[in-house]
């Protein structure tokens, strides 16, 4: 890496954050500090974001604060050989973007197709644990996307990663998180 | 445009072409590192599984077809260090039945060489980057050798807990053998046991390249060159020796590096696809391709994970990604013959947990979601531990490395791997998570499960196998291939079979052997 790239790398690792926009400006957030100041998404759809929120609280309590939405979607801006997301050591071939659109969308579809046109942000709590139990066996009908389970395997880890992955989510567990060197704030 | 012509060239800047430009530069020839990925330095190494990720591969992918398709950017390089910048610095090695298969079983390859072969340059490895362990206590399984540098590391009762299961089973753990030190070595420091060397280490304590060989070239004058992309190996006309490379550099212009020496050290399935994509002449199939073996005999280990809860603090959250024990109990490649497998077991005991990690605590329980995930975590995060056995594939001529259609960015065809598991290694696999289990009850913990998913691939090797002439393999024992003197070939592809063990500690030895039999030879084997 050279100098001006390790600078910044460093820069935004340090301090935990990652760079958003508000207004006309890049700053630097945590995903959390963005989703708690509503930051305009970059790469998803409204509807899209609703659906990753949800899905993400279902399946780890937490994540929605965390900021899971806005933590994918800067992840999907940026040149994917610059991305922390869990797709890039999963063999997903770039752009991301494009499996994450084509899940979200297989969710959506299969949800409404079960739950009477409702998309899965629109389920109550009950059919969200149903509906995510039956897609990470790859039990559900008129799914049409990738494989429902490593759907769920993906978005679950993304997750876990806003919510137990960070400094905040070691101390959460009560665990040292001992780095060599630190991601200071939450990240 | 062509640069100076140099002694050697080396395309890779991993583990195996580390050792190449250490032991060259050091003889005085100028040697040139091209590496396709970024120039990584010790303080690029977060402590973060998110961040972590950033060193792994990033550049055109590999398709991938097969029964069990071959993951392999969790564990694979990208950038200077390759994917031993990120590895867990297991150092165990290969054991005296894993070199005559064929001969002895009927099944598999036999290697051209012995343990004997490779056990000074085991030794001379332990020496050179650091190894902690007992090498006494190994001797149960394998001739004796050089004590290793440093003792053991320091256990925690995550790994201790597993004494009692092995003994219960009649089976023996020895501390392992680890490229990390327990105490200060050559000026770097000791371990902290922070349990983040997955994502690379730092302070220098784990051995990767950036602080032992590559460090050690670069002072003796090698240059690394990264963001260089090589696509071709150049030859003469006659096709009689290699003439340099042709790679695309940082600003994604076409160059030329002339050499006497090309070494390929970029990755088991990299140097076959480097080596096919160089078609042309004398070598219409490929380089050093007259076997039609390039490609041929990919390997793969595989893994079967059992977990054990406790109510006490294990302290998974210390130690090392590598293990804290180690056994070879059941690598007699009959071990489970009953059951309808072949092939060696290796197990390993008690690494540190992370928590997001794609092995790590919350993969414990993939079925788990929701407040029933959040309650496991929170039981988790101290009472967790694990043991591994990884389980050896017999090589197939189905599992291989191909040019596909697709195209990369300079115009060079995807490489694609096709890759599937046998009977023998399923039963294996199966058999792996029987005795797991079986251990991890007698050890007393309040809960034990077998992590049992999709069938894993892990360390991939072969696809340029050494053996004794082209009737049967590509290279010699050395990784020089045998059609083309001034070729050479480094790394885990030259393995015929992989044993069970993981398999850095053999590839830093058989490239330090290789390298100094380059260096012996050089005037002869130069073009």
């Amino acid at each position: 890496m050279d100098d001006i790239q390790r600078r910044a790398f460093m820069k935004g690792a340090a301090i935990g954050t990652l760079a958003f926009t508000v207004g006309a400006a890049d700053v630097m957030l945590t995903p959390r500090q963005a989703h708690a100041q509503s930051v305009p998404l970059r790469t998803l759809t409204a509807d899209q974001a609703a659906t990753l929120g949800a899905m993400g609280e279902t399946l780890v309590p937490g994540a929605k604060t965390a900021g899971i939405t806005n933590f994918v979607d800067q992840q999907l801006s940026i040149p994917p050989e610059e991305a922390l997301l869990e797709a890039r050591i999963m063999n997903v071939r770039p752009p991301y973007a494009n499996f994450y659109r084509a899940a979200l969308g297989a969710i959506d579809g299969a949800s409404a197709a079960k739950y009477d046109g409702r998309g899965f942000a629109k389920l109550n709590a009950s059919e969200q644990h149903d509906f995510v139990d039956l897609m990470r066996q790859n039990k559900l009908e008129n799914w049409k996307g990738p494989g429902a389970g490593f759907v769920y395997f993906l978005l679950r880890t993304d997750a876990v990663d806003v919510v137990y992955g960070t400094m905040d989510g070691y101390a959460q567990l009560g665990v040292p998180y001992q780095a060599h060197i630190a991601p200071t704030k939450s990240w | 445009m062509a640069n100076e012509k140099v002694d050697v060239v080396i395309v890779g800047a991993g583990a195996s072409g580390s050792v190449y430009a250490s032991v060259l530069a050091k003889q005085g020839k100028k040697v040139v590192l091209l590496e396709a990925g970024p120039d990584w330095q010790l303080t690029d190494l977060i402590s973060s599984d998110f961040w972590g990720r950033r060193v792994k591969p990033a550049g055109p992918p590999f398709l991938l077809e097969g029964k069990n398709p071959y993951g392999y950017v969790y564990q694979a390089g990208w950038g200077v260090g390759g994917a031993s910048l990120h590895y867990f610095a297991n150092f165990p090695r290969l054991m005296p039945n894993d070199f005559k298969v064929k001969s002895t079983y009927g099944k598999g390859l036999d290697w051209p060489i012995d343990y004997a072969d490779i056990a000074p340059y085991w030794d001379k490895v332990a020496d050179d980057v650091g190894v902690s362990g007992d090498a006494k206590a190994e001797e149960v399984w394998r001739p004796a050798g050089k004590p290793y540098p440093m003792p053991p590391m320091k256990t925690f009762p995550g790994g201790d807990a597993w004494k009692k299961g092995f003994a219960a089973n009649g089976m023996r753990l020895t501390p392992a053998a680890v490229g990390i030190n327990s105490t200060e070595y050559k000026g770097r420091p000791a371990c902290i046991y922070d349990g983040w060397c997955h994502v690379g280490c730092p302070i220098g304590a784990l051995a990767n390249p950036l602080v032992t060989y590559l460090a050690d070239a670069k002072k003796a004058g090698a240059e690394v060159r990264a963001h260089s992309t090589v696509t071709r190996v150049l030859m003469s006309a006659d096709g009689s020796k290699a003439t340099g490379v042709e790679y695309y550099d940082a600003k994604k212009e076409k160059q030329v590096q002339e050499a006497s020496v090309v070494v390929l050290a970029a990755w088991a399935a990299q140097n076959p696809r480097l080596m096919l994509n160089s078609a042309g002449g004398k070598h219409a199939n490929g380089l050093a391709n007259s076997s039609g073996l390039l490609g041929k005999y990919m390997l793969a280990h595989f893994a079967s994970g059992t977990s054990a809860m406790f109510d006490e603090d294990m302290q998974p959250y210390m130690g090392t990604i590598a293990a804290q024990y180690f056994s070879y109990d059941r690598y007699d490649k009959n071990s489970y013959k009953d059951k309808g497998a072949f092939g060696s077991t290796f197990m390993v005991a008690g690494s540190a947990q992370r928590y997001s990690a794609l092995g790590g605590v919350a993969n414990a329980r993939l079925d788990l979601f929701g407040a029933d995930l959040a309650a496991f975590m929170k039981r988790a995060a101290k009472g967790y531990t694990r043991l591994t056995a990884f389980g050896e594939e017999m090589p197939s001529l189905d599992n291989r490395v191909e040019l596909a259609s697709d195209k990369d960015e300079f115009g060079m065809p995807l490489g694609k791997i096709t890759h599937g598991f046998n009977d023998e290694a399923v039963a294996l696999f199966n058999a792996n998570f029987e005795q797991g289990l079986a251990i991890a009850k007698a050890t007393g913990a309040k809960e034990a499960w077998s992590n049992k998913g999709p069938m894993p691939t892990i360390h991939l090797m072969g696809g340029t196998i050494m053996g004794h002439g082209t009737g049967d393999s590509v290279t010699n024992s050395f990784g020089q291939t045998h059609e083309i003197a001034n070729l050479w070939i480094a790394g885990p592809g030259i393995f015929p079979t992989s044993g069970a063990p993981n398999p850095t500690y053999t590839i830093f030895a058989l490239s330090l052997r290789g390298a100094e039999n380059l260096a012996t030879n050089f005037g002869a084997v130069a073009g």
